[in-house]
This record gives structure tokens, sequence and C-alpha cells, in this order.
């Protein structure tokens, strides 16, 4: 045996041992030293803390700065219009367009530690193509709030809104998709597939029914001070605005009309070619977590996708609100479908006429 | 005519002297300092062509290359094939023109009861102010400093059925069920934007005033002129530049207005400008909103064009 043997081969594993430590994967980097800075296009609120308070204490030396849009409309323009949020918070029927237009990136759900607590139905609503693109977050039912002093004999018709009976006292949300939603649901017509004629026949009806509604609410606050002041008795309404108003103990009930309630669902999506992918990601599983979805629950009255935080719900009122009480209420519910672009844009037309008319 | 006589007339020298004098001043000062005219004017100019440039010119020119974009899909600053489908829409959508017409028509009728109201205030600041003149401007400026928003707001409250009006009414028993035709409806979107106009239309109109020489009135006086008639013969004339800045000041914007009718105007009070927002707010639909702005912008600028031409504005400026 060579002498200069063992050296040899004590050098050789010392290198393979260096090189080895050189290439191992570095350490990561615990959650509160990470820095960094995040953009999120959101809505007016969500802007608060206590929407993504997980996110905050856990990583506090992240920067976290909001842009706020006004509409799905808005939201969608601007980031088809190179807006560089890395995070954006869009609602049910308009997604579509997010992918057919590349701006949104596929998540990879193995690094969302809270995506096991979201049940599978509204995983399916977040995708596109079989791909998951969204992930939904917060839930709620839109139905027709109304004041019982005036109409003591309720409501179980979604055809209340288009009601002579309560003419100069209605309120219709201004949007033209919610608009063929409510006629949809009246005529019985397939949402999904409305042909010209039916649209022309919802014009129709929503410019006569124009004479009976008092004004279009485009902010809940508005239409809460409507319902407050007694000048609106009928409206259409989500649960946010129900839930807060029977809590200042106004005589308020929500409509459980036949032809079922509507129900729809935000979802946070990343920016295509973000380049704070790793860091969205820690964004939107933050967003699951239970902290930030008991604040949704309690300060906004809107549920949440993870269903821990929906379980724990025990206030009666908040129950009755969400439907926690009634098992058949997701059978009677209709989801809100997403558009394509030929129907926003013929849709949103029809609405623009229906103001414009004579 | 004996206070005319002893009234001491000072002569100012005639302006093609007196800007002869100040060009004499302008180069010396010029030679002095090493600036000539060229670059002082450079200098002050250029930052707000820059400014007006980038955030006005180049915005305004975007939307009209956009109002031929066929459509919202692809990259939004790709090149595209110019398109007039958002025109060809436009013109067909007989709605979207009357409203238009209906708007036009609601800003003349505010722009003159503006001018109107305003001309009184004016007048007092201008003659009858004195030495109180500053505090009454500073009173007629207060609501600038509220929020727009807070003002219209304000309204509500006035014409709301629990509103001022209606508890007053009620509590004089004069009627038993609050009247629901003050709120949500075209007249309240006049009548709240009167008064929103009302203090910025006065300005003009007080600057016209002023600047009027006082002695043109004893002149008047002195030749037996009576209140009314120097009135209509010397402020009313010398005034009207102001009233017509007043007038284009309250129209222009009016046209196109859509916060007031959104908070007042209930479901039948749209006006054109409403109707834009929406395509770009709540339909994502921009292209067809810049048409309609395009088309907003033409109209308005034809008919200024066309008011000008009528009153012939500019003899009445020189």
């Amino acid at each position: 045996m060579n002498p200069k043997r063992p050296l040899l081969y004590s050098l050789t594993i010392l290198t393979l041992l260096l090189s080895a430590c050189g290439t191992a994967p570095a350490t990561e980097v615990p959650p509160d030293q990470l820095t960094g800075t995040l953009s999120v296009l959101d809505w007016a609120g969500y802007d608060q803390e206590d929407f993504w308070v997980d996110f905050k204490n856990t990583y506090p030396n992240v920067t976290v700065n909001f842009e706020i849009g006004i509409s799905d409309a808005d939201i969608y323009a601007k980031m088809a219009a190179g807006n560089q949020a890395d995070v954006f918070h869009p609602y049910s029927g308009w997604l579509q367009f997010y992918v057919d237009e590349g701006l949104v990136e596929e998540i990879d759900t193995s690094k969302l530690a809270n995506w096991d607590k979201v049940s599978d139905f509204h995983k399916k609503l977040g995708q596109i193509n079989g791909k998951q693109y969204f992930i939904p977050w917060d839930i709620g039912f839109s139905s027709i709030l109304y004041r019982t002093d005036k109409i003591p004999e309720g409501v179980d018709s979604w055809a209340a809104l288009t009601d002579p009976k309560y003419a100069g006292h209605i309120s219709m949300w201004d949007d033209g998709p919610g608009a063929v939603t409510v006629s949809s649901y009246i005529h019985g017509y397939d949402e999904t597939a409305i042909t010209a004629e039916q649209l022309a026949t919802i014009k129709e009806e929503w410019v006569a029914q124009r004479d009976l509604n008092l004004f279009y609410w485009a902010g809940e606050p508005e239409l809460q001070e409507g319902m407050r002041s007694g000048d609106v008795w009928a409206a259409y309404a989500w649960q946010g605005s129900y839930a807060l108003l029977l809590g200042e103990g106004l005589p308020v009930a929500y409509a459980n009309p036949k032809e079922g309630r509507n129900s729809w669902v935000g979802f946070y999506g990343i920016r295509k070619g973000t380049e704070n992918l790793d860091l969205a990601l820690k964004f939107l599983d933050a967003k699951l977590a239970e902290a930030t979805g008991n604040n949704v629950v309690n300060l906004f009255y809107y549920g949440h996708s993870n269903q821990d935080v929906m379980k724990s719900v025990t206030d009666p009122m908040l129950k009755e609100a969400f439907g926690l009480n009634d098992p058949d209420i997701l059978e009677k519910t209709n989801f809100t479908p997403n558009l394509t672009a030929e129907q926003r844009d013929a849709w949103t037309a029809m609405w623009a006429e229906v103001k414009a008319a004579p | 005519m004996g206070r005319g006589k002893s009234r001491t007339v000072t002569t100012t020298p005639s302006l093609p002297h007196f800007r002869k004098k100040l060009g004499e001043g302008a180069r010396r000062v010029g030679v002095g300092r090493g600036l000539d005219r060229r670059a002082t004017f450079w200098m002050l100019y250029l930052p707000p062509l820059f400014w007006l440039g980038a955030f006005f010119l180049i915005p305004l020119l975007l939307m009209f290359a956009f109002s031929f974009r066929p459509d919202m899909s692809g990259d939004f600053f790709r090149l595209w094939q110019p398109s007039f489908n958002q025109y060809s829409k436009l013109f067909a959508t007989g709605s979207y023109w009357r409203l238009l017409g209906v708007s036009t028509w609601m800003a003349f009728a505010i722009s003159i009861f503006s001018v109107v109201l305003s001309y009184p205030i004016a007048y007092f600041l201008a003659f009858h102010g004195r030495q109180r003149a500053g505090f009454y401007l500073v009173l007629l400026l207060v609501p600038f400093w509220t929020s727009y928003l807070l003002r219209v707001m304000a309204w509500k409250i006035m014409l709301g059925t629990e509103g001022v009006i209606n508890s007053f009414l009620t509590y004089m028993n004069i009627i038993q069920e609050p009247l629901t035709a003050l709120l949500y409806n075209r007249n309240a979107v006049v009548l709240t934007l009167i008064y929103v106009w009302i203090p910025f239309a006065t300005l003009p109109i007080l600057a016209a005033l002023q600047r009027i020489d006082v002695s043109l009135f004893e002149a008047a006086a002195d030749l037996g002129a009576r209140p009314i008639h120097q009135f209509l013969r010397i402020t009313l004339p010398l005034s009207l530049p102001g009233v017509f800045a007043a007038f284009f000041m309250v129209f222009i914007p009016t046209v196109g207005e859509y916060v007031t009718p959104l908070l007042v105007g209930g479901s039948r009070g749209s006006m054109y400008g409403n109707i834009i927002q929406d395509f770009f707010t709540k339909a994502a639909n921009w292209p067809f909103g810049s048409a309609m702005s395009m088309v907003m912008l033409f109209g308005t600028l034809v008919l200024v064009a066309f008011a000008t031409r009528l009153i012939n504005l500019r003899d009445l400026l020189e």
C-alpha cells in the first residue's frame, strides 16, 4: 500500500465534503427576518391590517403596498394595462379574461400550508381550464334585503325588484351582469347562454324598472343609508349589509327567493411574471389562515374559504346570514358563472343603455 | 360737473411708448445678467408646457388612439389596426346621443342660472363691499375649503325624505307625507350643480367689474344717466368678458359632469359623463369610453367655437 494513499483519500473526502457544503441549499431565511416589498391590488377596506393580519405577524419585515380598485372591471383594466401588482383580488365572473390574456400565474398549491382547509367545491371555482389560477377567499350571497316593517308580507322572489307595489322604494346594484343574473333567475334563462333576444327582453325589463327604482347603489354604505332612512324598502344586497343592519336593530330580513339566492366568491390571483412569486404565495397562504379568516367573518360579515373558520362561527345572527343553519342552502344557491369577453361587453353595454334610455 | 373739473387727472404713457421702455429695460437686464429674452421665455414656459404635455396632451392623444381600437383584447400598448368599430356602435345607439343632448341642455341651463345668480354677488363685492370686500370674498370661498363630495352630500341632507326641507314642511303641517320629488332626479342635479358653481362663476365676473374705471359712472351721472341706464350702458357691457368667461367655465365641465348625478340623480338622473365613467370603471371597455369622450370633446369644442363666433368674444375681450 502506498503510504501516501491515506493522505490522498483524506484530502479527496475533505474536498468532497467541502464542495458538498458549498452546493447545499441555502438555509431558508426565518420568516421574521424575511424582507421585501409586495404590491397588492385590492378593494377599499381590504387594505386594513385585519384582513392580512397573519401575514403581517409572520413576516413583520415585509412591506405590503396596497393599491385600490373600485370594481372588478377597474381591477381587470388596470391589470390588462400593465399594472405591476404582484397579487390582485377579482370576484366570481371576472376570472376567465385573466387567463385568456395571460395575466395570471398558475398557483403551486403544494406551497400553501392552509390549502387543505379549503373545500374541494370552492377550490374548483378558482380553476380555469382545469388549472388552479386563483385561490378562493371571501364568500357571500346576493339576495333581496328588505324592510320587514314596510313589506310585512315578506319577499319570496327576485321579481320583488321589479314589483310596482314598491315603486320609488327599490334599489338595484349598479351592475350590468348583476341585472342579467336577476332577470335570468326571474325568467329561468340559462345565464351562461343568454341570447340576443333574451338580452333585449332583459333591457326592456330594466328600462321599465327604472321608474320604480330610487337609485342604483355602487357602494354598500349608500344602500345601507337608504335602508336606514326608510327610503329603500327592497334592494339587491350582499349579506354583509344584512348582518350589519340587523346588528343595528333595523327591522330587515334577507330573502330566500324561490329561484334561489346568488352566491359569489372573491379570489386572489398572482400576476404572471412577478418577481415576487415566493412572497406572493406566502401572502396567499396567510390569507387562508384562521385569524385573517375570522376577521373577514366578524368584521365584514362575509364567509371565508377556510372551513375551520366557518365551523367555528357560533353567533346566531352570523349563522343565519351565512345560511349555516340551512343544510340545503348550497343546493338552493346559484353560483355566478364566469363571463366571456363578449358577454362582458354586451351586458355592460346593455346596462349603460338602460341608464341612458329616455 | 364741478367735481369733474376739480378731479386730478393723471396721464399714463401711451401703450407703445410704455412697451418700448419695457423692452429697453428688459434688454438692459438681459445684457447685464447674461440671460436673453428667449432663454427667459423658455425657462418660464418649459415647465408648464412639459406638465401639460405629459399629463394632459399625451393622455388625450392616447385616448384618441384608444377610440380606434377594436376591443380590449391583447397587449395594451401594442400597435393595432385602426378600427371605426366603436364609433359605428356609438352612432348606432340613439340613447347616447339623446343623453348628450340632455346633458348639453342641462349644462346650458345650469350655466345661465349660475351666472345670473353670481352677478349680484360679484356686483356687491365690487361696488358695495368697501373695506369688508375681502372678508366677504373669503366667505364666498369658504365652501372650497370643504370637500366637493361633502358639499354635495349636504344636499342629500337638505333634500332627503327625512331632510331639512321635508322635516320643516311636515313640522309646519304643510305636508303629511314627505316629498320624494326633491331628491334622486334631474332637478336635484341642476339645483346642486348651480349651488356648486356659484362661487366659481362669481370670480371672473368680479374681476371684470373691478376693472371698470369708476370715473365712467361719475361721467355718466354728470351726463344725467339714471342708475339703471348706467348699469345697462356701462357696467353690463364692460363686464361681459367676465360673464362669458364664467358661463364657459361652468358650461364646459358641466357637460361631462358625473359625480353629482351619481350622488343625487337617482335612476333617472344620469348624464353623458356617467355613461363614459361606466365604460371605464364598470365595463372595462376603454375603447368605447374613449370614443364617447372624443365625441363629447369634439361636440363641446364645436359649440364653444360657434358661440364665441356668434357673440364675437374677441372684440369683447379687447
